[in-house]
């Protein structure tokens, strides 16, 4: 095909048709609804009022300013918009088509590369997320070491800037694998001789802080030496300890690692993974490592593990003190489907984390995590209207999400796979098959 | 076995068959009668004489007893403290073939069948090779080319330096060998590997017969194609002669124990140290098992992280892995021992823990001598001390089965093969030294080859430096005093005395030997007591107590039944499964005493939930080397030890459907299991399932999404691929007619060659004819209509469309057709084909009238099919209990076992779970697994197995870290795992 063709088609095929919602110009009311707050608590039989995209009150049998639009919700659950904390959202389409992937620049340091820039805001993935009160996401590069900064986006918006809540949430390092095979064969001299690779990977991280540090150093002091290197410019915030480094690591060895490198580097550490962080809860709570929890819907990693450890772990998290939040899986291959993020969260709840705990696991607790807790993740005056209204517990599957509103716009929640429902039915109506 | 010693070409003796070659030079004719006096004589395992003697002439044993007149002629030979064991037989010896030697034109098509090969052809002594045999004891070995699948014929060889061949022929064998993904070459896959097995053992069979036909009638039948490797094979198995299976764990001893019964074969098994955890399944057989004591090193568990990368298993194989023989002991299974993979030293030692796990002296002799020598063929000539019989003799110092007893010699067909050069002399003790008409204390001592001494002198002790001892040889040197130059000794030894020199001072001296070193030695005790745990099932980490579980009547009060049958949801009901059917659901059930009564209130009962597509429990998933494969099978390949059955069964999984990958268009027949959890491959197979098969169409099979180097396979696109749909039927018609004829007519084929059975065609013509059914990997809706069309072409239907993502696009031609739709909840967007994907689908289709089911297709997902099946009410509006069926009943209609499983009703398996919550809750949680009535899980049973698993894995790393044997030896022991490699979907999750 003429690649020319080739990248029309392609942009035809993924541009979603839901239109991006003006900004909010009337006062709403949602009126008479179960609203759970996830800072205070269930407020039954409620309402929540706000403006100009932010919460500005929250009672009972509020007296709403004039030109307010009154939205009924009685016998309806309200809830702050789900935050998936990892994901490729907007960077990738089709995860076979090459073409469609933008997470993974080359090379091994790419602290410079920033998630939002690359972000589609016409993705298709991004209606079918928010459909089910996904309303914000942290989109993360993910290559290499030093994979890039991600951004905090909301579902909604004309452009990418329109979409960015936060521009950087945080850098992202994978950590090095820490394996070490069982005994083998004895090894040659040869080999003997071979440098660890695991001490090796952890030096060049150490080497690139050393060198950003040196960097900014010549930089604050005027120095005549000084020449811009945009990947240790780009680390400034992150030495300095403004924002954060995620660090993503799910065994044990590399979790471990991870927190006395960061120490040892003075830097402001968050786990994301953390399939073995139920074997260090002490090291984790001492180090005041917060988590980012992925692996609720995953297998144990070892065979002789017990079978419901990967449900059990925010359970053990939660009572041991250390501060986490659950998160989607952040493979690639999930990103079309973090639709499902509560039940991530819920299944944390069936093994005996509290139900309210576990919503808070993917409301609040991530947007502290993500530093973004003033603005979003509970239902509060003050904060930012991005909520939706559901017919039922949003943990659970069979609950479909009514409305949504990201700071207080109300959200187009048709999607692809709605239209193309719609068609299909229209298909066998047509035919006699369907009434 | 008499048979095989009856075909028997030749027997040869070393060294005293006639020979056939003319003699260069002078005649060599050296003497062979000797008599060995005075040892200890086992003639065999279970005969000891003391003090006996043996009687050799020309190679055989003449004589053998305590009270034996002595030839004249024959030469004294003093064993006194010695012990004479008949000559050991190493059971199993590779040798390096190269299975890209094809030998000749007439040779098999695949590159991995020998069959022909023969090692007495191959064989060729090594010297070195043999001394390190005979250092073990070994006079005679059983002789086995290194790869190959049908890896050719072996021979028991004398460990001489002729290599005389004893028995050509003793069994064909056969290997597991897959070579993996890395390969083209068919078969790649442990799939194809079993497959190749199948189709060749039938093909011998049938090459005998169509070469008795051709030869009989050669004017009816065109020539055959010579194929020397399957007549061979067709030979051996119309003989009833062995085959050996090379086995790598006890689940592929169960295998090759299945397929000596599908084609009636005498069968052995090269073991894998494995068989304890199996002993009663084996027992129903009882081959016999070549074993090696290759036992696993101490693990390295030295960093608490490392222990992390062993499992539970391993770690108690490690300290059951000695038992094994005597656990074979035990159930009667006979055995030979073979040192293969192991220096002396450790075949040694593992012998001795061995003994110490409780096999017998008598069992352990008879497995290095008697029981190889009659299944080799050789039991009237080897194995045995007893006149008749080849010298074959291994002689000790001492007791062959205490530590530190040395191998003095091996005699192999009358001829000594010395193991310690008679010139070795003891020099160890204490000594009287004479030199200077003064006499001397002399204290020599030995650890491993160095020595060390002292010389007492005027009550001064003086040690001997640069003391060395080369066979009868000694030389030291000893300063007397600072100032003074050294005095250098040299002498020789004969046994317990020594004479020598001082050349710089021009003495002779002298010295005998006046005792034995006095110092005590403490024998260090092996302080590690035996293994007080059981064998679970599967072993290791929640595997089972017994199996089955016990079957038992249960009533369940109060509880909502969700029957997934025309009741429908029955809120307060009772049900009653009595004899692992379904009894009686009613309201106020009476049960008997003997029935176990569970409190229902506030609980859910489903049926088990099936999964439709599933790629768990295997150890292999797909051959992938052609783009028709049908003839591979999963049944041959399940792993019923997979964790995963346990893991899927908290999660209320009770079957799954385990498919074959979807990386070619036909792939291969699938099978249908019960979670029956600590089962055999046979026990979790569920017989009453409609064959079938897979296929697959799209991205996968054209290999889309593979990278730039995949473009020549063909099909490359999708029009490629109903061309291969077509082609394949095509054939398997042609097949099909072909045996109708030959069944109906049989007079007409009297004198012609038999159609030759076919695998691939046979299961491809079995669909044609309705009796297998199609599972086809299929996304779009083009190549889902495409497929109904090619069907409809053949005269069949196609089953089951699985993940069917556009299906809800052409659900009016599914149901047309007469096809079911297994799919997704909801995935998509993963690969360019998907982009339409739909969780309405399952919906839609259900509406306009199709029969759906959800699957997994996952490991991680098939533990939560509940809440998938939730979806199919969030998206489309199915009714609660229509979506609880994707799960239940619909996915049993798909494979035909709804009569007996899939509901809740009257007669139906006792296949159900009981839930903590509504079962379409994210808050249920699923309490007890039921499968046949026999509760497989509870969550009460998997605390009690998590304590149970806790403290063993405690005791085992305790045991490990207090041994004193280092852990960093290669680790050799590590489980075989589920194959994961499949082309479903393109990112491992």
């Amino acid at each position: 095909m003429n690649p020319f063709l080739y990248c029309l088609f392609i942009s035809i095929i993924f541009t979603s048709d839901q239109i991006p919602a003006p900004p909010q110009s009337q006062p709403i009311l949602l009126k008479g609804g179960d609203i759970y707050t996830v800072s205070q608590g269930i407020l039954t039989n409620s309402d929540i009022l706000f403006e100009k995209g932010i919460i500005t009150q929250i009672a009972k049998n509020i007296q709403p300013p004039e030109n307010t639009q009154v939205i009924e919700a009685a016998g309806k659950h309200i809830y702050p918009g789900l935050i998936s904390a990892i994901s490729t959202l907007g960077l990738q389409e089709i995860g076979a088509v090459r073409a469609t992937r933008d997470y993974a620049e080359t090379g091994s340091m790419n602290p410079n590369v920033r998630a939002n820039v690359s972000y589609n805001p016409d993705s298709e993935l991004i209606p079918i997320s928010r459909s089910n009160g996904i309303l914000l996401a942290n989109s993360v590069p993910r290559s290499g070491r030093i994979s890039g900064m991600s951004s905090l986006m909301m579902l909604d918006g004309w452009t990418w800037e329109d979409a960015s809540l936060k521009d950087t949430v945080a850098l992202h390092i994978f950590w090095p694998s820490m394996k070490q095979p069982k005994p083998g064969k004895k090894k040659k001299k040869k080999d003997k001789d071979k440098k660890d690779s695991r001490l090796e990977s952890i030096q060049e991280l150490d080497d690139f802080f050393k060198d950003a540090r040196a960097y900014h150093k010549l930089k604050s002091s005027n120095s005549p030496s000084f020449k811009t290197d945009l990947k240790l410019e780009s680390m400034e915030p992150f030495i300095n300890g403004r924002l954060p480094l995620i660090i993503h690591a799910n065994e044990v060895r590399q979790i471990e690692a991870a927190v006395f490198w960061a120490e040892r580097n003075n830097v402001n550490m968050i786990l994301a993974g953390g399939k073995d962080s139920w074997r260090v809860i002490p090291l984790l709570k001492e180090k005041n490592i917060p988590v980012i929890y992925t692996q609720t819907h995953s297998q144990p990693s070892r065979r002789f593990e017990e079978f419901d450890q990967s449900y059990k772990t925010p359970l053990m998290l939660y009572e041991g003190g250390v501060k986490y939040c659950i998160s989607n899986s952040e493979s690639p291959f999930q990103t079309p489907h973090i639709r499902n993020l509560p039940y991530h969260a819920a299944k944390a709840g069936s093994y005996d984390l509290p139900w309210s705990e576990a919503l808070r696991s993917v409301t609040l607790s991530t947007a502290e995590i993500l530093g973004i807790a003033d603005r979003v993740g509970s239902l509060e005056t003050g904060k930012e209207a991005t909520l939706f209204i559901a017919d039922g517990d949003i943990l659970e599957v069979r609950t479909t999400v009514e409305t949504a509103f990201i700071q207080g716009r109300i959200i187009d929640l048709t999607d692809r796979h709605k239209d193309l429902y719609e068609k299909y039915q229209e298909k066998y109506r047509q035919k006699g098959l369907l009434d | 076995m008499i048979k095989l010693i009856n075909w028997l070409i030749f027997i040869s003796m070393s060294g005293l068959t006639a020979q056939v070659e003319p003699v260069e030079g002078l005649h060599t004719h050296l003497p062979g009668v000797w008599a060995l006096t005075g040892g200890t004589i086992y003639t065999t395992p279970a005969n000891k004489l003391e003090n006996a003697t043996i009687v050799i002439r020309d190679g055989f044993i003449e004589e053998v007893g305590r009270k034996i007149t002595l030839p004249k002629d024959a030469t004294k030979i003093d064993m006194k403290g010695k012990t004479i064991y008949p000559g050991f037989i190493e059971s199993w010896m590779e040798i390096p073939v190269d299975d890209n030697d094809k030998e000749d034109a007439d040779s098999h098509w695949n590159f991995k069948v020998h069959a022909g090969r023969k090692m007495s052809k191959l064989y060729r002594p090594d010297t070195k090779k043999l001394e390190s045999y005979h250092k073990m004891g070994f006079t005679a070995a059983h002789v086995v080319p290194d790869s190959g699948i049908f890896k050719g014929i072996t021979s028991l060889i004398q460990l001489n330096n002729e290599g005389t061949v004893l028995t050509p022929s003793v069994s064909q064998g056969i290997g597991y060998e897959v070579d993996g993904w890395g390969s083209d070459k068919y078969p790649n896959a442990l799939l194809g590997v079993v497959a190749l097995i199948r189709q060749t053992l039938s093909d011998g069979n049938w090459y005998i017969e169509a070469e008795k036909k051709t030869k009989n009638y050669p004017q009816i039948n065109p020539p055959l194609k010579k194929n020397t490797d399957l007549k061979s094979i067709g030979y051996w198995r119309e003989e009833k002669f062995p085959f050996i299976f090379e086995t790598n764990h006890e689940l592929s001893a169960l295998r090759s124990q299945q397929i000596a019964r599908e084609f009636d074969l005498n069968y052995w098994i090269k073991g894998s140290g494995y068989e304890y955890r199996r002993l009663s399944e084996l027992s129903e057989s009882k081959p016999y098992i070549i074993l090696p004591l290759d036992f696993p090193v101490t693990p390295d568990i030295s960093h608490p992280y490392q222990e992390l990368s062993y499992s539970t298993s391993e770690l108690k194989h490690w300290d059951m892995a000695a038992g094994n023989p005597a656990a074979l002991s035990d159930s009667g299974i006979p055995y030979s021992l073979t040192s293969f993979e192991l220096s002396e030293k450790e075949f040694r030692k593992n012998l001795q823990k061995s003994i110490e796990r409780g096999l017998s002296q008598r069992d352990a002799l008879a497995a290095l001598t008697t029981i190889p020598a009659e299944k080799m063929g050789a039991s009237k000539i080897l194995g045995k001390i007893k006149p008749g019989y080849l010298a074959n003799l291994t002689i000790v110092q001492g007791d062959y089965f205490e530590k530190d007893a040395k191998v003095i010699s091996t005699w192999v067909g009358g001829i000594e093969y010395p193991v310690i050069p008679p010139y070795t002399q003891e020099v160890a003790g204490e000594w009287t030294l004479n030199y200077d008409a003064k006499s001397f204390h002399l204290h020599l001592k030995q650890k491993g080859k160095v020595y060390t001494g002292t010389i007492e002198k005027d009550t001064t002790e003086y040690k001997l430096s640069k003391l060395k001892v080369e066979g009868n040889f000694i030389s030291w040197k000893v300063q007397w005093d600072s100032l003074s130059v050294p005095t250098r000794f040299t002498g020789h030894i004969i046994d317990g005395t020594m004479e020598g020199t001082i050349p710089a001072e021009q003495f002779v001296w002298a010295a005998t030997k006046t005792g034995d070193i006095t110092e005590k030695k403490e024998k260090k005790q092996d302080t590690s007591l035996p293994p007080d745990y059981q064998v679970s099932f599967p072993d290791g980490t929640y595997g089972s107590k017994s199996y089955p579980p016990l079957k038992q009547d249960v009533l369940i009060q109060n509880a909502t039944i969700w029957t997934s049958g025309n009741r429908g949801k029955l809120e307060n009901h009772d049900i009653l499964f009595s004899k692992g059917r379904v009894a009686e659901i009613g309201k106020g059930l009476k049960a008997a005493k003997s029935v176990t009564v569970i409190n229902g209130e506030g609980k859910h009962i489903t049926p088990g939930l099936i999964d439709c597509h599933s790629h768990s429990a295997a150890f292999s998933i797909n051959e992938g080397t052609q783009s028709v494969t049908a003839e591979v099978r999963i049944q041959d390949v399940l792993n019923s030890d997979d964790i995963t059955i346990y893991r899927e069964l908290a999660g209320g999984l009770t079957m799954a459907n385990i498919l074959h990958g979807s990386a070619n268009t036909i792939g291969g027949q699938n099978a249908v299991i019960k979670l029956r959890w600590g089962g055999t491959q046979a026990d979790i197979l569920y017989e009453n399932a409609m064959p079938g098969i897979k296929f697959a169409l799209g991205e996968n099979v054209k290999q889309s999404n593979w990278g730039d180097d995949y473009t020549t396979r063909y099909p490359q696109t999708r029009m490629g691929v109903e061309q291969i749909l077509r082609d394949a039927f095509a054939a398997a018609e042609a097949y099909k007619k072909e045996w109708k004829d030959f069944t109906q007519y049989p007079k007409k084929w009297k004198k012609k060659v038999p159609p030759r059975r076919d695998l691939e065609l046979e299961a491809l013509a079995e669909i044609l004819e309705g009796k297998r059914q199609i599972h086809c990997h299929s996304y779009r809706q083009d190549e889902i209509m495409m497929l109904t069309r090619v069907a409809e072409d053949f005269g069949f239907t196609v089953g089951v469309f699985q993940h069917v993502l556009e299906g809800y696009k052409v659900a009016d031609r599914l149901k047309d057709h007469g096809a079911m739709a297994s799919t997704f909840s909801d995935w998509w967007a993963y690969k360019y084909e998907v982009i339409d994907a739909i969780p309405y689908n399952g919906a839609l289709m259900t509406d306009v009238g199709v029969n759906v089911s959800f699957n997994s297709d996952s490991r991680e997902l098939a533990r939560r099919m509940n809440t998938e099946a939730a979806k199919g009410v969030k998206y489309g509006g199915l009714s609660e209990e229509e979506a609880l069926k994707l799960v239940t009943i619909n996915p049993a209609i798909q494979l035909g076992i709804d009569t007996w499983v899939g509901s809740l009703e009257k007669g139906k398996d006792a296949d159900f779970v009981i839930w903590s919550n509504h079962p379409l809750s994210t808050k249920a949680v699923c309490e007890q697994t039921w499968i046949d009535g026999r509760k497989y899980f509870s969550i009460e049973q998997d605390e009690e197995l998590k304590q149970r698993d806790k403290t063993l894995r405690a005791k085992l790393t305790d045991k490990i870290l207090t041994t004193k044997e280092s852990g960093k030896k290669e680790w050799k022991h590590s489980e075989e795992k589920s194959a994961t490699h499949h082309h479903c979907i393109e990112d491992e999750k």
